[in-house]
């Protein structure tokens, strides 16, 4: 994990230079626990509950080739991490620890055959302007292995994505340079298409969403009562 | 400084935990204000021959910028008197939960389309029945993308046997687990004599996957009128024992431990390396330590004393510093605030002491610890009604510099017509991209 952390270490590094720019005294920045090993035991798979908490919301977007696509054309035939995100994110703990965490995700779900015919990775750009799908073409080349399925999406318009993005509560704010603000969400969604899970920054971990995942394969597995 | 560049970087990455200070009582999963707040959200319990008799959230302004620094800009009455007691605010900050005790209402307000001017956008009226018997909703506490609510009572004997209730922020039901109670540990280690089955707040060490319960009583004690109670033997019986510490991640109870004497509200260091949570025992008047040894096993300590315990100065709110430095413990019953130093958690040393008012419940202090926020109002049936002045249903504003608290808004809820002030949550334009509409700031 060596070259990860070297990677983290290296966009915290502009991170602080970024922030240093902006503040006479800049706090250091603490790397979000994703980077790191787990500082508990991962859960058992299977142990646990992971009740439903709302429906997947459908949503018009575009696929990486430029192509009209449904969210729910991504649902429902495998369990789904959906990552909403934008590639110009400069925050070490927002968009790139997304992409790091699913990264490791993708690594460790090649090696189980049974996750990796089962778990779909996808990336939804909140970034239209800037992320076109040639920019979401690109920006996946270097996370996607290519025997993985990890989708990288955009939106036609701001306002296209308007709709999706309230139904899962994922807030953007640009302030008046256009810079974005937005609380760092990755949800969990299973094979009807329900969210079981939502991560945050301090919640996001390969270990635990793995777990997860296999929680819910788990009952997938288990013959109807 | 750029108070809205600095919370709009916290609200990207929600892990400021290493900032000067914090609003120290929130959920680790939130957007914090780093700056200056602009607002102050006061849960407000309706009191009779008082306005409109109705519980209300009350906002104030609290920049000292602005033109209406100090005075109460907005009022949303929700009909009626619930109990109005505690607040808390959505992960996203776009929402805050007011909770009831005694109809166990729950109060959704938009807080974020104009943090002016909060609005009611939806009531859950239908708790108890929702949630297989919960009574008392208490604490709403941020996860990612829903809220933990936990409850003080049941249905069944309004004892103070409980559990824990999770909705989406949306205000959709997800799920109740029940406290751990002896003949149903849920796998839990019981620890000592208790494992009561009682809840009262709930926080978060999610680095740890640690959550921490604290326990109170039941429907049939915070109703009832406090004289009347303290001189119920029987009924004194039935206060909260315990602390539970919980697999934050399953929600699976893990160790009870005994913390007799109604542990109330826990706050939990934010330092990287700090594994402990603070909580204060009501009537045994104590601040307690719940801690990761050496061993890696979680335990629990007394480890100060606060006031004469033999007096009741009944500890209620405390407000941890961001740098773990600092704890402040309110006494309810003679008015005092109790500043602590708690470089090192086991052995707390109280520094500064402080009468506020004739009684005194909530603390609240802002991100960098220059400015302290108190409000008196603990539960309508206990709160004091023999005034011997105009200080007893108040929301003050003190500015501290690391030796003294100095006054700076004192408002008189009665005498504006509002009722008895109880949960503070703070509000900024900056944290949604906003700013104050033209002409409001004297200073631009």
């Amino acid at each position: 994990m060596g070259w990860r952390v070297a990677l983290a270490a290296a966009v915290l590094a502009a991170s602080v230079v970024s922030h240093a720019a902006e503040h006479q005294h800049p706090a250091p920045t603490v790397l979000a626990p994703g980077y790191f090993a787990l500082e508990f035991p991962a859960p058992v798979p299977g142990s646990y509950q992971l009740p439903p908490l709302r429906d997947a919301a459908n949503g018009d977007v575009l696929d990486d080739a430029g192509n009209a696509k449904h969210l729910y054309d991504f649902f429902g035939d495998r369990v789904v991490l959906l990552s909403f995100i934008y590639t110009t994110c400069s925050d070490v703990n927002g968009c790139p620890l997304a992409a790091y965490v699913l990264k490791r995700v993708q690594d460790r779900a090649m090696a189980d055959p049974n996750l990796r015919d089962q778990l779909r990775l996808v990336s939804l750009s909140f970034d239209p302007q800037h992320d076109t799908p040639a920019v979401m073409k690109q920006y996946g080349a270097r996370l996607r292995a290519p025997e993985f399925d990890w989708v990288f999406l955009t939106g036609s318009s701001d306002a296209a994505l308007k709709g999706t993005l309230d139904t899962y509560d994922q807030s953007v704010y640009r302030d008046e340079s256009g810079a974005i603000s937005h609380i760092l969400r990755v949800m969990l969604i299973d094979k009807q298409r329900r969210v079981r899970n939502i991560y945050s920054v301090s919640f996001l971990h390969a270990d635990t969403v793995l777990r997860d995942v296999q929680t819910l394969l788990l009952e997938a597995a288990k013959p109807a009562q | 400084m750029n108070r809205t560049r600095i919370a709009a970087l916290c609200f990207a990455s929600l892990l400021c935990l290493t900032a000067r200070a914090d609003e120290t009582c929130m959920s680790p999963y939130m957007a914090k204000i780093v700056g200056q707040e602009d607002f102050v959200y006061v849960w407000t319990l309706g009191m009779v021959g008082v306005g409109d008799e109705q519980d209300k959230l009350v906002t104030v302004d609290v920049n000292p910028k602005s033109k209406s620094f100090g005075k109460v800009v907005d009022q949303v009455s929700v009909g009626g008197r619930n109990e109005a007691h505690h607040t808390g605010l959505t992960d996203d900050r776009r929402f805050l939960w007011a909770t009831t005790l005694d109809t166990s209402r729950m109060f959704i307000f938009d807080v974020h389309t104009d943090p002016a001017k909060p609005k009611l956008v939806r009531t859950i009226d239908d708790f108890v029945k929702t949630t297989d018997g919960i009574v008392g909703p208490h604490t709403s506490y941020a996860l990612p993308g829903r809220m933990l609510i936990t409850g003080l009572s049941n249905n069944k004997d309004h004892g103070g046997r409980t559990a824990m209730v999770q909705y989406t922020n949306d205000g959709d039901y997800v799920s109740t687990t029940r406290m751990p109670v002896d003949g149903a540990l849920q796998g839990a280690v019981k620890t000592g004599k208790f494992a009561d089955g009682y809840g009262y707040d709930a926080r978060a060490l999610p680095r740890l996957n640690v959550l921490v319960t604290s326990s109170f009583t039941g429907w049939n004690n915070y109703m009832m009128n406090l004289g009347k109670l303290m001189a119920d033997p029987e009924a004194m019986k039935h206060f909260g024992n315990t602390a539970v510490v919980w697999d934050l991640h399953t929600l699976q109870p893990k160790k009870i431990f005994d913390v007799p004497g109604a542990p109330l509200e826990l706050r939990c260091a934010w330092g990287a390396n700090h594994n402990y949570c603070f909580t204060a025992t009501a009537l045994t008047s104590k601040i307690w330590l719940i801690y990761l040894d050496q061993a890696g096993e979680w335990q629990a300590k007394a480890v100060a004393d606060i006031g004469d315990a033999s007096k009741i100065p009944l500890p209620v709110d405390i407000s941890i510093s961001a740098e773990d430095d600092l704890l402040w413990v309110d006494t309810w019953n003679d008015g005092k605030v109790h500043l602590y130093d708690i470089r090192d958690p086991h052995a707390p040393k109280q520094i500064f002491e402080q009468q506020i008012g004739e009684q005194l419940n909530m603390v609240s202090e802002s991100w960098d610890g220059k400015r302290v926020y108190f409000t008196s109002s603990l539960l309508a049936n206990w709160d004091k009604t023999a005034s011997t002045g105009s200080d007893l249903q108040f929301f003050k504003l003190y500015a501290w510099d690391g030796k003294a608290l100095t006054p700076q808004v004192n408002i008189d809820f009665v005498k504006e017509k509002l009722g008895s002030p109880h949960q503070m949550r703070f509000g900024a334009y900056s944290l949604y991209g906003l700013k104050p509409p033209a002409g409001q700031l004297a200073q631009q």
